[in-house]
């Protein structure tokens, strides 16, 4: 099986060294059995552990999944199983919210892997690159400004109008983002950039808030507070499968985020389009981020801790294995920070927003001071 | 291998060009160690970044192989031609495996598993700078020296005729420059590779290039 390789490297060593002096390469060809040996050890104990690891992942996201479904202010265990409470319990409120978890924790954190891969910078996230904001913002906008869309209504079409201003915001964002990113000297400049952008959205919110009246109000800041129960099972038949398919084409970028890893100039060497690589990530991201913010609103924290978190636990820096781990490790947090919120408080629900950014911070900072490393 | 005719290189800025050297007329073949000298600021990088193909000339051509650079498909151009850059690379998990395997990107498929045979060339370009016992260390741990080795060894991996180093000794102490120099002069002569690399320290190059092209102030090119 190895026969070709070795031919070729004999081939080198005889075209290499005519005065029979040790040549590098004839160096190489002493160890070349050894290597062979440990090489293939090698790659057979890292493919089956990133296997190993993906299954506990997955393992861990049922496990809290069920959970999720199971406990509350009642739990479904308790009931009888003729009960009628069981399928409005399971189906109307538990189920939406526990895919909802799923489908947020997930985008998000490979949103902000893809945005901190991209600018090499550990800061980057949704959040933080103000993508997130512009995306609220235009909701406030829609919500608030242009018409009466009701946005805990049960119809999909408010729902949908939305999702699409939600899109739209995030997608402004992130073209603003790389625009600035192609004159910017530093990755630095462009997070501040990102920064003062995510203010001055802020700010334009507030104006909006200000001016507009009592009960739109309170229905924008209760969305605005990160909410993943108020989908239905029919909005997730739609957002489910096409948040899915988004995440999946991500996995289609693995060469090309790998090879950004090093620099531009190098992945450009490498035969990587960088533009279009920009260009892919601004689209899937504003998607990710649009439809999510658009039925949860702008939930913090995930899309920037998750990736961090992901790498201080993972020691990998191959995409294919860190967007796997993401994907299960941000629905994993969201499903827990949902599942501490209601084992907590069984009379309110607690915005989810205020729980992962409360117990997630300070796990993230702990970890950092751990880790002897910089991961950026 | 690699030819110059008649390059004017520089910027391309909205409507105004600037103008950094002109009248560039030279041809290199394989198993030649070329220097690049001159003073700072004097276009020593520009003309590199033209020669790899990430800015276009002003006018005349680069040609790689009779054709000219800017008619390479990305993908091809990375199976000829690999670099290795100023800017420190580091972080994120990035072992020295890691990034000597990702000189195999050109060749491997969409979801970067490498193969048998790929992994055998990654620790092969590893061992041909003696950085074998380094491969499963992160890359910001690594010295300046050891560090320039991984980018050398990455482009070994891409297996590519041609080298372009861009100031590779900017870091690194006296002895570690001239291992670095005598590295690459091995290389040429072993492997049949063309070599450029640019640096503005004259007498550190000097015993270890084959040719040297010197850039000076007034489009002055001293080809010896």
């Amino acid at each position: 099986m190895y026969l070709p390789i070795i031919k070729n490297w004999n081939n080198n060593v005889s075209r290499c060294s005519p005065d029979g002096s040790e040549s590098l390469s004839q160096r190489i060809l002493i160890t070349n059995h050894y290597s062979l040996i440990t090489t293939h050890q090698q790659l057979s104990l890292s493919s089956s552990r990133f296997i190993t690891t993906a299954l506990c992942l997955l393992l861990l996201v049922l496990a809290l999944a069920l959970a999720d479904l199971s406990f509350g202010s009642v739990s479904l265990w308790s009931l009888e199983s003729g009960d009628e409470m069981f399928p409005t319990i399971l189906y109307d409120i538990r189920l939406p919210k526990t895919l909802t978890c799923i489908v947020a924790g997930s985008g998000l954190s490979m949103c902000g892997l893809l945005l901190q891969s991209l600018f090499r910078n550990p800061l980057a996230g949704p959040y933080v690159l103000g993508v997130s904001s512009g995306a609220s913002l235009f909701v406030a906008l829609a919500t608030m400004v242009l018409t009466s869309i009701n946005i805990s209504g049960v119809f999909f079409a408010g729902k949908a109008i939305i999702a699409l201003y939600s899109i739209a915001g995030a997608f402004f964002v992130t073209i603003i983002i790389l625009a600035i990113s192609r004159k910017a000297k530093s990755n630095v400049t462009i997070l501040l950039v990102g920064l003062m952008l995510s203010q001055v959205l802020g700010a334009a919110q507030g104006l909006i808030e200000y001016l507009s009246s009592a009960d739109k109000l309170k229905t924008f800041v209760l969305w605005s507070m990160g909410n993943v129960s108020s989908t239905t099972l029919s909005d997730l038949a739609i957002i489910g499968p096409l948040c899915a398919l988004i995440l999946l084409t991500a996995f289609f970028l693995v060469k090309p985020m790998n090879a950004i890893l090093l620099n531009e100039q190098y992945a450009q060497n490498l035969g990587i389009n960088v533009q279009g690589l920009r260009i892919k990530i601004i689209v899937i991201t504003s998607l990710l981020v649009g439809i999510i913010t658009a039925f949860c609103g702008p939930i913090a924290f995930v899309g920037i801790s998750v990736p961090i978190a992901s790498r201080l636990f993972f020691k990998t820096s191959h995409h294919l294995h860190q967007m796997t781990f993401c994907v299960l490790l941000g629905a994993s947090v969201l499903l827990g920070a949902d599942l501490i919120c209601q084992i907590i408080s069984t009379q309110f629900t607690l915005p989810v927003n205020t729980v992962t950014t409360l117990i997630g911070s300070p796990v993230v900072i702990y970890l950092l001071f751990k880790s002897k490393l910089s991961i950026g | 291998m690699i030819a110059l005719r008649n390059l004017q290189i520089g910027y391309r800025q909205r409507k105004e060009t600037i103008s950094v050297f002109s009248g560039l007329s030279a041809e290199f073949r394989v198993g030649e160690l070329v220097g690049l000298m001159g003073n700072n600021g004097v276009g020593k990088s520009t003309l590199l970044k033209t020669v790899t193909g990430t800015l276009p000339a002003l006018s005349g051509e680069v040609l790689l192989n009779g054709k000219n650079i800017t008619a390479y498909a990305a993908s091809e151009l990375a199976q000829q031609l690999s670099i290795v850059v100023t800017e420190r690379i580091g972080g994120f998990n990035l072992t020295a495996r890691d990034v000597v395997a990702s000189g195999r990107i050109p060749y491997i498929n969409v979801f970067g598993k490498l193969s048998a045979e790929d992994e055998a060339i990654v620790l092969q370009s590893l061992e041909q700078m003696g950085i074998a016992s380094l491969k499963d260390k992160f890359v910001d741990e690594l010295s300046d020296g050891q560090r320039q080795k991984v980018m050398i060894a990455k482009s070994l991996a891409q297996q590519t005729p041609v080298i372009v180093l861009d100031e590779p000794t900017a870091f690194l102490d006296y002895n570690s420059r001239h291992q670095l120099f005598s590295i690459l002069k091995t290389l040429c002569e072993e492997q049949q590779k063309l070599i450029l690399v640019s640096s503005h320290d004259l007498d550190l190059m000097k015993p270890y290039i084959s040719r040297s092209l010197t850039m000076e102030e007034g489009n002055v090119m001293r080809l010896e």
